[in-house]
């Protein structure tokens, strides 16, 4: 058999599986093992549990479950609520203040957490009752949190980038680094939409008001004073002392990116149980119980994906393929769309893990010889998965949204969070033509 | 639908209450297991702070704790993998399976079961004969610690094999109510 239908029946054995609803994992692993007695020479088949456990075995991979843990740790005590309401209270005077305030909250709890459900969860819960209560419509309101909540996977530590630098072969701290300033300009974007948004529902419930209709609760002013801003401080800066002390031991060269999720965790841990005593067995089993759950479910996929991804590139089908794809002789941007179109409809289905890890052997490539810096490109397609939390028809964070203010009807919430997805795309674009907004912090602080 | 990286906040559907002896037994491992897998997650993560701690104040370089965190960490995913299966974890596409009627969506289940099960069972077997390997050679891990493999080695087997015999449980309740139906 030719490696083109070899790779063909891949594929298409692949996608019947899946969509048979078998488990990701053990679809990737049946499908891997399938090709590997038939069509790899015999005796290959023998070592596929040491090869899942030498892929899997990679510290900087199983740094995951410790970053998780961190999250889980953060994302379930009250640390969200907090975190919001000090960041409200600071800047609700500012018009549209409570808007921004909502994108800011997101993006640091976001870092401190690293998970975009969460996020949305944690910071929702509060923002979006009281940006409701202030007059903000629902679907504006929902957007802003939706939105914000998927600065999760973009900015460190992200697990999708973990798992970009794993497949790209690429380090983990320049890519850390380089999503920064990318995530700062989303946060910019969305702060200065929220603005905006709120200046034009202002005028508009102000016209309406003075035309002798209702009165909307966007018109009313309130003030706090000085010390119910400061009340909320002690609640708030170890948190976001954890989050700086963790990056500096990162880029300090004090810890590993794995030491460094172990610090993370730790350091959460504590925290929790010093400001919302969470520390007794049956307080915790909820928030480890959780980070195995979402840990052992991801890991299996990514090892079973690695096996998929061994498999292909033995029998040559993703070399092939990167060769084919090198071949059309495509114009660097048309390249660039297609992928990052594929990457939208691979979206549909399947997790970012298995995205990266399937296709980064067929990808990663031709990019490279189209002259593609592949730390550039990781933040750009993290920025595309972003997209797709938010994105009908599977946008997640559509539906945690959804499930925190399951009064807000689905189409307002799409709607509202459409917006969004514009400034994500002018952020793409943004990147495009200026490729040094990724490129130039790692550079400063890395070496070129 | 699967579609973030995080499942977290999505609560998986409730293990279906054990029934007979087998169940019973399964659903009392599981829940030792996912203490001690707990238990080795936060034990990872202090190991890792224990290194920067040591190299950094201390000064004294550090050899093991990178890989006693891999076992601490593979071991854990390996072994609980049963408990999440049992709960339906193991996230999986579900856009087709929504769209099918009941009988239909039970037989395409019972078959998605048997086919996992298969793959998992012949999974656990290589990993039996990895540990056998391991163990007779006196296998070691190419560290300076150079800590024994069969270590790593017997937890994912035990950890697949447990992970079979639930999916083999759940095709047993498939069939049972397949049956009953008719």
């Amino acid at each position: 058999m030719s490696v083109l239908s070899i790779g063909l029946l891949y594929g298409a054995s692949t996608l019947a599986v899946m969509f048979a609803g078998m488990p990701i994992a053990f679809a990737l692993g049946a499908v891997a093992t399938l090709f590997m007695i038939f069509f790899m020479p015999g005796g290959s088949v023998d070592t596929i549990s040491q090869n899942v456990y030498e892929e899997m075995a990679s510290i900087t991979l199983l740094s995951i479950p410790l970053f998780i843990l961190k999250g889980s740790a953060i994302g379930r005590s009250r640390a969200g609520q907090d975190l919001y309401s000090a960041i409200h209270v600071w800047m609700h005077r500012i018009p549209g203040g409570l808007g921004i305030a909502n994108v800011f909250a997101c993006a640091l709890f976001a870092a401190m957490a690293g998970s975009s459900p969460a996020t949305c969860s944690a910071i929702g819960a509060a923002g979006i009752p009281e940006m409701r209560k202030r007059g903000y419509s629902p679907g504006f309101a929902s957007g802003i949190i939706a939105a914000g909540g998927t600065l999760g996977i973009l900015l460190p530590p992200s697990i999708t980038m973990i798992l970009y630098a794993v497949a790209a072969e690429q380090s983990l701290g320049r890519l850390f680094l380089a999503a920064i300033w990318p995530a700062l300009l989303l946060v910019t974007l969305f702060a200065a939409y929220a603005a905006w948004r709120y200046r034009r529902e202002y005028r508009h419930a102000k016209a309406l008001h003075l035309s002798g209709g209702a009165r909307s609760e966007l018109l009313t002013e309130n003030t706090l004073s000085l010390r119910e801003k400061l009340q909320l401080l002690p609640r708030v800066v170890p948190f976001v002392v954890l989050l700086t002390g963790v990056m500096v031991a990162l880029y300090g060269g004090y810890a590993t990116p794995s030491e460094t999720a172990g610090l993370g965790a730790v350091l959460a841990l504590a925290l929790i149980a010093g400001i919302y005593s969470v520390w007794k067995p049956a307080d915790l089993a909820p928030i480890l119980t959780a980070t195995l759950r979402e840990s052992t479910m991801l890991m299996l996929i990514i090892g079973m994906s690695l096996l998929y991804s061994y498999v292909m590139s033995y029998l040559h089908i993703s070399q092939s393929a990167a060769q084919a794809i090198v071949e059309l002789e495509l114009s660097r941007w048309v390249l660039l769309a297609a992928i990052l179109l594929m990457v939208v409809v691979l979206g549909f289905f399947l997790p970012p893990v298995s995205i990266i890890l399937m296709t980064a052997p067929i990808i990663l490539p031709p990019l490279r010889s189209a002259g593609f810096d592949l730390i550039w490109f990781g933040v750009v397609m993290t920025i595309v998965m972003e997209m797709g939390l938010i994105h009908p028809p599977v946008g997640l964070n559509l539906f945690v949204i959804k499930n925190i203010a399951p009064d807000i009807p689905l189409s307002d919430v799409i709607w509202g969070v459409m917006p969004f997805v514009v400034l994500m795309l002018v952020a793409i674009v943004l990147l495009c033509v200026f490729p040094g907004i990724a490129t130039w912090f790692s550079d400063a602080i890395m070496g070129a | 639908m699967v579609h973030g990286l995080d499942f977290i906040e999505t609560e998986p559907a409730a293990a279906a209450a054990p029934s007979g002896a087998a169940d019973r037994i399964l659903a009392g491992i599981n829940a030792i297991v996912v203490k001690l897998s707990s238990a080795a997650l936060v034990a990872a993560s202090f190991v890792l702070t224990y290194s920067v701690i040591v190299r950094y104040f201390l000064k004294i370089s550090t050899d093991w704790q990178d890989e006693l965190s891999v076992f601490l960490i593979v071991g854990a995913v390996f072994m609980s993998a049963a408990a999440i299966q049992a709960g339906r974890g193991h996230v999986a596409i579900e856009a087709i399976t929504g769209l099918l009627p009941p009988r239909l969506n039970m037989i395409r289940q019972l078959a998605v079961d048997a086919a996992s099960f298969v793959f998992c069972a012949y999974f656990a077997w290589k990993s039996w004969l990895l540990l056998l390997e391991a163990w007779e050679e006196g296998f070691h891990s190419g560290s300076t610690w150079g800590p024994p493999l069969w270590i790593p080695y017997s937890l994912m087997t035990v950890g697949m094999f447990l992970l079979s015999l639930q999916i083999l449980l759940q095709v047993v309740h498939g069939l049972r109510g397949w049956d009953r139906i008719r």
